[in-house]
């Protein structure tokens, strides 16, 4: 494996107008107050071209909140040759700063909901935004930008995947992702309530494939699996260190977007080195790069090219060891983990009520 | 699907993007496609008003290999990516 950053995840910030609890932005959110300045992110994104970084991804927390910062990115963007894709919850994309985006050469435009009606969507997010939302995404179609419309999917809102397949199809989406709940952060404090049932989750994925049989022309459909419910791993992030990078709202650069949880390491700043010196450097982007590093049952596992052992941060915040084999899949000796947890989701830490994400 | 009077374009989202000398790729939503020698060839004929014959004429000329094998080999690819949604194509009107 040859590693070469190809995509850059641009976390503009964490701030949010909405209070998700399956967010994955980490908890101690007033710690990232500090943010870059348009400078800053200017210099990132010539940085990353140099490195030859092919997409950047703009997100957060609600990259729009940012707004002229965020038409200044794309336009650089366009300028350095990038494909931006801009990751937002939708409820500030009016049709002045979409005629500001797409002028800008935004190529891409991921919009999420919650789930597929008001009252639940609304539950979810903390606050009354489903209908404007759904407004914005029309708009968002007409002005012919490609979009994708992005769910997350946990206990409560996962029955619904049908009628979040129908909305998708009245509203003419090309491409929809239904994303199982990936538990870091906010998610992860979060877990017993929002941790599906086997028989959920089984359900879902039978709708999701005879959905995505019955539309293959019309619509594509990415299903994110849930994976404590899987036999092996994901293939984290492609590999720790192979392909992406996430550089956080103050500045630090994390081979994954949730890293920042790894208290085992510690994350350079672009504030005070470049991009290509942390990617290539850093002792957080050698510590899992390749397969040296891996324990048994990775190391001598045939699979180990295939998953790359894993998720590190899921393997630290289930064991407290990254480098340990992640507890998803079956072959850890950590799975027992896993499998108590989904034994009775819902009552697995006691946690019974949601709790909103909030600074 | 990719008839002989049909012109390819990319879809909104979708860009081809040379890298060097060696290396190009399809920029597709939230993904990076690696093309092979042949695929980048044909895909930077696409221009919005080459019909897939266009393309392939023009391919032929350039690697002298038999035309009705390349007219083969750009439907195919055409046809692929348009079932995918990264191309779009529209009637000639000759
Ligand atoms: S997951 Fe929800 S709370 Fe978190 S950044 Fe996205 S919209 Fe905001
Ligand atoms: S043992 Fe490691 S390499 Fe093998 S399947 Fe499990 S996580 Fe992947």
């Amino acid at each position: 494996m040859t590693h070469q950053a190809l995509s850059l995840l641009a976390e503009l910030t964490y701030r949010c107008n909405l209070q998700c609890p399956y967010c994955y932005n980490p908890l101690d959110l007033r710690a990232y107050a500090d943010e870059l300045a348009e400078d800053d992110w200017l210099r990132v994104i010539d940085q990353a071209a140099a490195l030859g970084v092919l997409q950047i991804h703009f997100s957060g927390g609600e990259p729009t909140l940012r707004a002229d910062l965020l038409v200044a990115l794309v336009r650089r963007a366009r300028q350095r040759e990038l494909y931006s894709n801009l990751i937002t919850q939708g409820t500030f994309l009016d049709d002045a700063l979409l005629g500001k985006l797409v002028a800008a050469g935004l190529d891409h435009v991921q919009i999420s909901v919650q789930g597929a009606h008001a009252p639940l969507a609304d539950a979810i997010a903390g606050t009354a935004v489903h209908e404007r939302k759904v407004a914005a995404l029309a708009r968002v179609l007409q002005t012919g930008l490609a979009v994708t419309l992005n769910c997350v999917l946990h206990r409560a809102n996962i029955d619904e995947v049908a009628d979040i397949i129908a909305l998708a199809e009245q509203l003419g989406i090309r491409r929809l992702e239904l994303a199982n709940a990936q538990l870091y952060g906010w998610a992860f404090r979060n877990r017993a309530g929002l941790l599906p049932s086997r028989e959920q989750v089984a359900a879902a994925a039978e709708t999701v494939a005879s959905a995505q049989a019955r539309l293959r022309e019309r619509m594509e459909i990415v299903y994110v699996l849930a994976d404590y419910y899987e036999r092996y791993p994901k293939p984290c992030m492609h590999g720790w260190g192979q392909r992406f990078m996430t550089v956080a709202p103050d500045g630090r650069v994390l081979p994954c977007p949730a890293a920042a949880a790894i208290a085992q390491l510690s994350f350079e700043n672009v504030r005070d080195r470049s991009l290509a010196d942390i990617w290539e450097h850093s002792r957080s982007f050698n510590a899992y790069r390749g397969m040296s590093w891996m324990p048994e049952p990775c190391r001598s596992c045939d699979r180990r090219a295939i998953d790359f052992g894993g998720c590190r941060c899921q393997a630290f915040l289930l064991t407290g060891d990254a480098r340990a084999t992640d507890p998803a899949c079956t072959l850890s000796p950590h799975h027992a983990l896993i499998e108590h947890a989904i034994a009775d989701p819902g009552a697995a830490t006691g946690a019974e009520r949601l709790v909103p994400r909030r600074a | 699907m990719g008839g002989e009077q049909s012109i390819p374009a990319f879809s909104r989202g979708v860009r081809l993007r040379r890298v060097d000398d060696s290396r190009t790729v399809l920029l597709v939503p939230e993904g990076i496609v690696n093309l092979n020698a042949p695929a980048a060839a044909t895909l930077s004929l696409l221009d919005g008003a080459r019909t897939c014959d266009d393309i392939a004429a023009a391919l032929s000329a350039r690697f002298s290999s038999e035309p009705a094998a390349i007219a083969a080999d750009v439907r195919e690819l055409i046809g692929r990516l348009a079932a995918k949604g990264w191309v779009v194509l529209r009637t000639a009107s000759r």
